[in-house]
């Protein structure tokens, strides 16, 4: 596994904040990371034929029960699905390989405003999305009361998600 | 002055194209890639942005005087090292002092940075800013940079101050910017950007509200030391307009012990006691008899949750006080973890009917050992705006003239 930071010259992951998402091509030399996701979500789009992935970070399940979708798309699971896999398509990835993995969507808080889980609501939503456009789901780790740390590399498509429980530790999806 | 969130709001999307215009320009000037960190209106006294800026760190600026669409200062500090870097970019000679040379060659990166910034606001506002020649500022406190600006709030005044930070993706440069606006020409700019049916919050009240919230920030610091022992007292303390996605991205990205409620109320909300990893173990120490070996255990857990129950009822009884209303608060939900991960959860909550929120934002430390509390009350957006258009001025009024005065000795007068 690479290791970044550590090693003089390598490139610095692209980070992928709050409500964005960023696309990369097979030979991107760096690789994208979201630090802290509690209940927001992870969205890992490759294509393994092209090498062409994307890393969004989203926040909200639903886009299109929300104004404001058009102007951060980035921010909501079904828009930020779309959008990404709109511009991996102009990249030149093709549609029908395109498989997603998906990490994130915690509930930390038993809060009574909450609901159901305010992450959860981000997971399920993603996976409708994604069902709809017929992308398949390869590797998940959603859920539970901890927050994770993921990073993408383009290069491999492999998803590597650091959570702060030590009992967990490091998982590759 | 009415502030009205739509405006706020415009304000906050001005403020970010600027700081984008900013950046690039910086990055075509100097070939240094570059971010926008975090960009924030904050609504701060004057003796709050002293206290930021006096770090003791060399810096120098870059300030310009504004009119026309909005009157006031366009401030660009950089610290010392980091503009020494940027004149490195520029100059092949470039020494360890500033010189003629380089502070020619800061001025002009200055200024086109503050070009930037303004012709993003500009742009979102729709009308036209004037520049006047740009000024080259050297020193390493608040005096230096805006002591002689009429629009600079004093110590005692509550004024909105915009701030954005951009550094370099490599390299270690990084800049604040500061927005200093003249009041009357503020109050214009948000007149003419707001909704005609939004109520809006009155500033003064806010003002008012804002400087009685100090008392309940000083109940937490002294619940603090009678509970642990630890002196405390309140490090900086400011009102931020954000918009949500801000908010986590401002929290450092290191593990925190933090404890966490819902508030139930007028108005309702959440907040949030965020400590560091060795704060939260000094508290362990200082509150269990014979403290624990893994301090983040259960005995642990129980201590830091209550020191939070007890920080919580300290800070919301301050809030209930001024406003004149009830808020409950939930039992403490126990955190350890990622910095962001502590705080999305609950923006996420509030991000189904708000895009933007006001954060009071408190910083405890301690003066004789290692003790940073972060304090994060964020109150959803239109409870705040009810309770505050609710809010009693004359009580305000006659706190203001009492400042000193603790809230039990005002509700007892």
């Amino acid at each position: 596994m690479k290791t970044y930071g550590s090693e003089p010259g390598a490139p610095e992951p692209v980070q992928v904040g709050i409500s964005e998402f960023v696309v990369r091509g097979r030979d991107a030399e760096d690789t994208l990371k979201s630090y802290g996701l509690g209940s927001c979500l992870a969205v890992a789009l490759w294509d393994p034929d092209s090498g062409i992935g994307g890393l969004a970070h989203v926040m909200l399940p639903d886009g299109d029960a929300a104004d404001g979708a058009d102007e951060k798309p980035g921010k909501y699971a079904d828009t930020a699905i779309r959008a990404m896999l709109r511009r991996m398509v102009e990249k030149g990835a093709a549609y029908t390989s395109v498989e997603a993995k998906i990490a994130g969507g915690s509930d930390m808080f038993e809060f009574e405003s909450f609901g159901d889980g305010v992450g959860d609501r981000n997971a399920v939503a993603a996976i409708e999305e994604l069902d709809k456009l017929g992308v398949p789901i390869v590797a998940e780790d959603t859920g539970g009361q901890r927050g994770r740390t993921v990073e993408f590399d383009t290069s491999t498509g492999t998803l590597t998600v650091r959570t702060a429980d030590g009992d967990h530790g490091v998982v590759e999806l | 002055m009415k502030l009205d969130i739509k405006a706020l709001g415009t304000f906050y999307e001005m403020a970010r194209e600027g700081a984008g215009l900013a950046a690039g320009r910086l990055t075509r000037m100097t070939g240094v890639e570059t971010r926008v960190g975090v960009t924030k209106l904050n609504f701060m006294r004057g003796s709050e942005i002293h206290k930021e800026f006096d770090d003791g760190r060399d810096k120098v600026g870059v300030r310009v005087e504004l009119s026309d669409g909005i009157d006031g200062h366009s401030v660009i500090v950089f610290d010392r090292q980091s503009a020494l870097r940027v004149v490195s970019t520029l100059l092949s000679e470039a020494g360890e002092e500033f010189d003629d040379m380089s502070r020619s060659a800061v001025t002009e990166v200055g200024q086109i940075m503050n070009a930037g910034f303004i012709d993003g606001w500009a742009d979102v506002l729709e009308t036209a800013i004037d520049i006047e020649t740009p000024e080259f500022v050297e020193g390493s406190t608040a005096q230096e940079f805006i002591g002689d600006l009429e629009e600079a709030p004093d110590a005692e005044d509550f004024a909105l101050v915009f701030q954005s930070r951009i550094e370099a993706v490599d390299t270690e440069i990084e800049f604040q910017h500061y927005l200093f606006p003249e009041r009357q020409s503020m109050a214009d700019v948000l007149e003419r950007h707001r909704d005609p049916n939004s109520v809006g919050i009155e500033y003064d009240k806010l003002a008012g509200f804002d400087e009685m919230a100090k008392q309940g920030a000083k109940e937490v610091a002294s619940n603090i030391t009678t509970l642990t022992g630890i002196e405390t007292e309140v490090e900086v303390r400011k009102l931020n307009f954000a918009s949500l996605e801000a908010i986590p991205e401002e929290i450092d990205d290191e593990m925190l012990v933090g404890v966490a409620f819902e508030l139930d109320g007028n108005p309702s909300g959440y907040l949030l006691f965020l400590f560091d990893e060795p704060s939260a173990r000094e508290v362990v120490e200082a509150t269990v008899p014979s403290p624990p070996e893994d301090e983040f255990g259960e005995l642990g857990v129980s201590a830091i949750k209550e020191l939070g129950n007890i920080m919580a009822s300290g800070f919301i009884d301050g809030w209930a006080n001024v406003l004149g209303t009830t808020i409950d608060h939930s039992p403490p939900e126990y955190i350890h973890d990622y910095g962001a991960a502590v705080i999305d959860p609950v923006v996420i909550q509030l991000g189904e009917d708000q895009e933007f929120a006001f954060v009071f934002d408190t910083v405890m430390r301690a003066n004789d050992r290692e003790f940073d509390c972060s304090i994060y009350a964020i109150p959803n957006q239109a409870d705040l705006e009810r309770a505050l258009n609710e809010l009693d001025v004359e009580k305000v009024a006659d706190a203001e003239t009492k400042a000193d005065v603790s809230i039990d000795e005002l509700e007892n007068a």
